[in-house]
């Protein structure tokens, strides 16, 4: 179906090759997953395969790509538009209309398909990516997962052989995610589309892959076989993986009900042991204290009367499912909303009533998009600029920056950073005024293991030099890295609040992997499971 | 990438050669004959006497050779000078300009029309330049300015203007910005004097120093040009330069910066090789 054939691509001007002598046969009805760290080279392959490289991009394929019986040379990628479906990151970059069928319809029209089979297309795919019900609704009204689901099937009713998603999830949250993740196995299973699939939430897709491409990045060579094999090397991988791979097990589960009955022994063996608590938290002064708020939108109800106290040295995660009230309760401690109701204290006054150069000082929101508070053309320029908002010496906040995220080019576009190096740009902004509380609002989108890793180490850092962070998370697996304390949130009221291990551990729907293949004892990482059987 | 490699290096992403160069200059000949006429015509014979056929009627010819002609460029530009990438600038660029036009209003003559093509013009190329001052005027007189006998001559107009700043010398930094603002400036009173010329020669209720007359002298018909020029249209002319000049200058900077990164990633140009499979070692 997809044959790479000793492929090697060089961008033009760069001193070296991206991919070097790619030799890989892709099957029709495989579900191909491509994995590695973000800017190793993973778009370069995918974009290979319907043409972009290098007929887009500019550069020198040596060797060939073969789709279908079509070679990439003599075939621009518009001539493999009916082959080969292309969907990238943001669905709202690549919509062309505005409601749900016209888009579905817009490539057929294109490829010149007859109204009767465009019709007939049309109604397939609206039932087998479950959007029947909006089908006549605007793109920009529905939720993301749905949006990414109509960019899917906007190209599969060009009917292509093979598919290619370019980190699909990496801008939706969970939920939204996994929607859009259910869909692409169902496709696989049910039509024998052929997927190959760029993702980093590994622990969503590994045990659907049947091929496990690592892209080391640097021009190394791939790391192509099945994906037990590949995992057990792998770099970046799971905590069910990364559990098994410090415990020894073989062969390699990859999913948590594989690891769960391979588990057994290693229940055993940890029986006398407890998680060590971590970090004696040193809690401080309070920073921000709410006494029965309530905010509301529009005659909304948004948060119905919250009480949470947060201390220096606290990191508490905020979760519960989209519209819940975590943003809300974010923005209201930044001063961005005004409580309706309730009392609201941080720092010892209300944030709301503050102007902005003050509230600043005390409390420091970053958005989920973080580039919203980026503006300036390059990464110096940004730095300069919060050096003198913040009125401290010029080179502060690069300091800050290359402590986060070393290797930043000061003369980046920010708009072209990755996306954790633009959260560690919009972070060093923040944190050089040093404010005693930090908020993060679903700081993981787009992150990859390794961003996330070093989020985490972050975030504890500024936690044992006495800021108090505050994050509204999906991610379970950080909050059991990082938070102390974990607030969950149901229709603007808290419904649960106490330490991590207690809260996480009571309802499926919050526990990490760790935490379910160990149940009923309290383990959340893997850090802590191998910290306790070294000692 | 070699993004400083590639930004001080300039683009011409609508490259003229054999036919589309060729289309372009007919269409310029064509254009400068429909708008220069006037000074030329019947100066061996006065209009009562000429008694040809067609004398005051031919004028409308270019208005409808022009467009013709626009088309027939459009066709060989798009037939192979512009891949996805450029049509997808040309198209967010013009749809930008076009929206810009009201800004100011049409009583002051001050407009935002030209304000992107110049900048676009410089980074993108004189060719880009031309079909996008070309376009944007097209654009903009189906959105709100109305379409008439002048578009022609406005799309021609316009599309001089972006091909001019494509062709200004090299400049960087402040330098360039300034050059830009006295180019649009001046393009922004040429472009006045210059579209005044498509209607003069029909305008008859003018008094007789500012009239076209037929037969007279090209000097006696420039002279009384250029009066009709500062008795009429300077008014909207001057506002209409300064405008410009004050737009490139503010906005200048951020403008070019952003064209040009979008065009480093758009990878304008970059050659597309491929070679044979390297036998590794």
């Amino acid at each position: 179906m997809i044959t790479f054939d000793h492929v090697s691509v060089t961008y033009p001007g760069a001193s070296a090759a991206v991919l070097t002598d790619v030799d890989l046969t892709i099957t029709a009805g495989e579900l191909c997953l491509v994995v590695g760290s973000t800017g190793s080279g993973k778009s370069t392959f995918l974009k290979c395969i319907n043409g972009l490289v290098p007929h887009f991009t500019g550069g020198t394929l040596s060797g060939r790509v073969v789709v279908d019986g079509r070679d990439t040379r003599e075939h621009r990628p518009r001539e493999l538009a009916d082959i080969v479906g292309y969907v990238g990151q943001n669905p709202l970059s690549g919509f062309v209309s505005d409601t749900v069928e016209d888009e579905l319809a817009y490539g057929m029209e294109s490829l010149g398909v007859d109204s009767s089979t465009m019709r007939r297309r049309v109604e397939e795919t609206l039932d087998l990516l479950g959007l029947a019900d909006v089908r006549s609704r605007p793109l920009l009204t529905l939720s993301a997962g749905q949006q990414q689901r109509v960019a899917i099937g906007s190209v599969l009713t060009m009917h292509p052989s093979a598919l290619v998603l370019d980190e699909p999830t990496s801008a939706l949250d969970p939920p939204a995610a996994e929607e859009v993740l259910a869909a692409l196995t169902r496709l696989v299973h049910d039509l024998g589309l052929t997927v190959v699939i760029a993702e980093h939430r590994l622990e969503r897709v590994v045990q659907y892959a049947d091929r496990i491409v690592h892209v080391p990045g640097a021009g190394a060579p791939l790391v192509i076989g099945d994906p037990h094999t590949v995992m057990a090397t792998s770099p970046v991988a799971p905590p069910v993986v990364r559990l098994a791979r410090s415990v020894g097990w073989s062969p390699l589960p990859l999913s948590v009900r594989d690891a769960r009955s391979a588990a057994t022994s290693l229940r055993e063996r940890l029986r006398d042991h407890a998680p060590s608590p971590g970090p004696v938290e040193q809690l401080g002064e309070l920073v921000a204290s709410a006494h029965r708020l309530v905010v509301s939108y529009d005659g909304v109800i948004a948060l119905a009367g919250v009480d949470v106290d947060i201390r220096r040295g606290e990191v508490v995660a905020v979760m519960g499912r989209n519209g819940a009230g975590k943003s809300t309760l974010l923005n209201t401690m930044a001063g961005l909303q005004a409580p309706d109701a309730g009392m609201l204290d941080v720092g010892g006054v209300a944030p709301a009533r503050l102007a902005a150069p003050d509230v600043v000082r005390r409390v420091a929101l970053v958005p989920q998009n973080p580039s919203d508070l980026l503006w300036r053309e390059s990464v110096n320029a940004e730095c300069i600029d919060a050096d003198a908002d913040a009125g401290v010496a010029r080179g502060m906040t690069r300091a800050v920056l290359t402590e986060l995220a070393p290797h930043i080019d000061d003369d980046t576009h920010p708009r072209d950073l990755s996306e954790g190096q633009r959260l560690a740009l919009a972070l060093a902004v923040l944190l050089v005024r040093r404010p005693p509380l930090l908020l993060l609002d679903e700081p993981t989108r787009g992150l990859d293991y390794a961003a996330k890793e070093r989020l985490a180490t972050i975030v504890q850092r500024l936690a044992a030099d006495g800021h108090a962070v505050v994050f509204a998370t999906h991610d379970v697996e950080l909050v059991a890295e990082v938070a102390t304390r974990v607030l969950v949130l149901a229709e603007g009221e808290v419904v649960s609040d106490g330490p991590t291990a207690t809260v996480v551990t009571a309802s499926p729907a919050f526990a990490p992997q760790v935490a379910k293949i160990l149940a009923p004892q309290p383990w959340l990482t893997v850090g802590q499971v191998e910290r306790a059987l070294a000692g | 990438m070699s993004a400083q490699i590639h930004a001080h290096r300039r683009l011409d992403i609508v490259r003229l050669h054999g036919r589309s160069a060729f289309a372009l200059v007919v269409v310029t000949l064509v254009g400068v004959a429909a708008f220069t006429w006037p000074f030329f015509a019947g100066t061996a014979a006065t209009a009562e006497s000429s008694g040809l056929p067609h004398s005051t009627d031919a004028p409308w010819l270019f208005v409808a050779l022009l467009p013709l002609l626009l088309g027939v460029l459009f066709a060989e530009i798009a037939d192979g000078s512009l891949d996805a990438k450029g049509i997808a600038m040309l198209g967010v660029l013009a749809a930008c300009g076009a929206a810009l036009r009201p800004i100011g209003g049409g009583a002051t003559g001050f407009t935002g029309v030209f304000f992107l093509m110049i900048p676009a013009g410089r980074v993108l190329g004189r060719g880009f330049g031309f079909v996008l001052g070309a376009l944007t005027l097209f654009a903009s007189a189906l959105l709100t300015a109305g379409v008439g006998p002048w578009l022609p001559f406005q799309m021609v107009a316009a599309g001089w203007v972006g091909f001019g700043a494509g062709c200004l010398p090299p400049a960087r930094g402040r330098r360039e910005v300034a050059l830009l603002a006295v180019y649009a400036a001046f393009s922004g009173l040429a472009y006045g004097l210059v579209m005044n010329l498509w209607f003069w020669p029909f305008a008859h209720d003018y008094p007789h120093a500012i009239s076209y007359l037929p037969g007279a002298s090209l000097g006696t018909n420039l002279v009384h040009w250029l009066h009709h020029d500062v008795v009429t249209s300077l008014g909207f002319d001057l506002p209409r330069a300064f405008g410009n000049f004050v737009f490139v200058l503010v906005a200048g900077r951020p403008v070019l910066a952003a064209l040009r990164r979008a065009a480093r990633r758009a990878a304008f140009e970059q050659p597309v090789v491929f070679t044979p499979r390297q036998v590794s070692a």
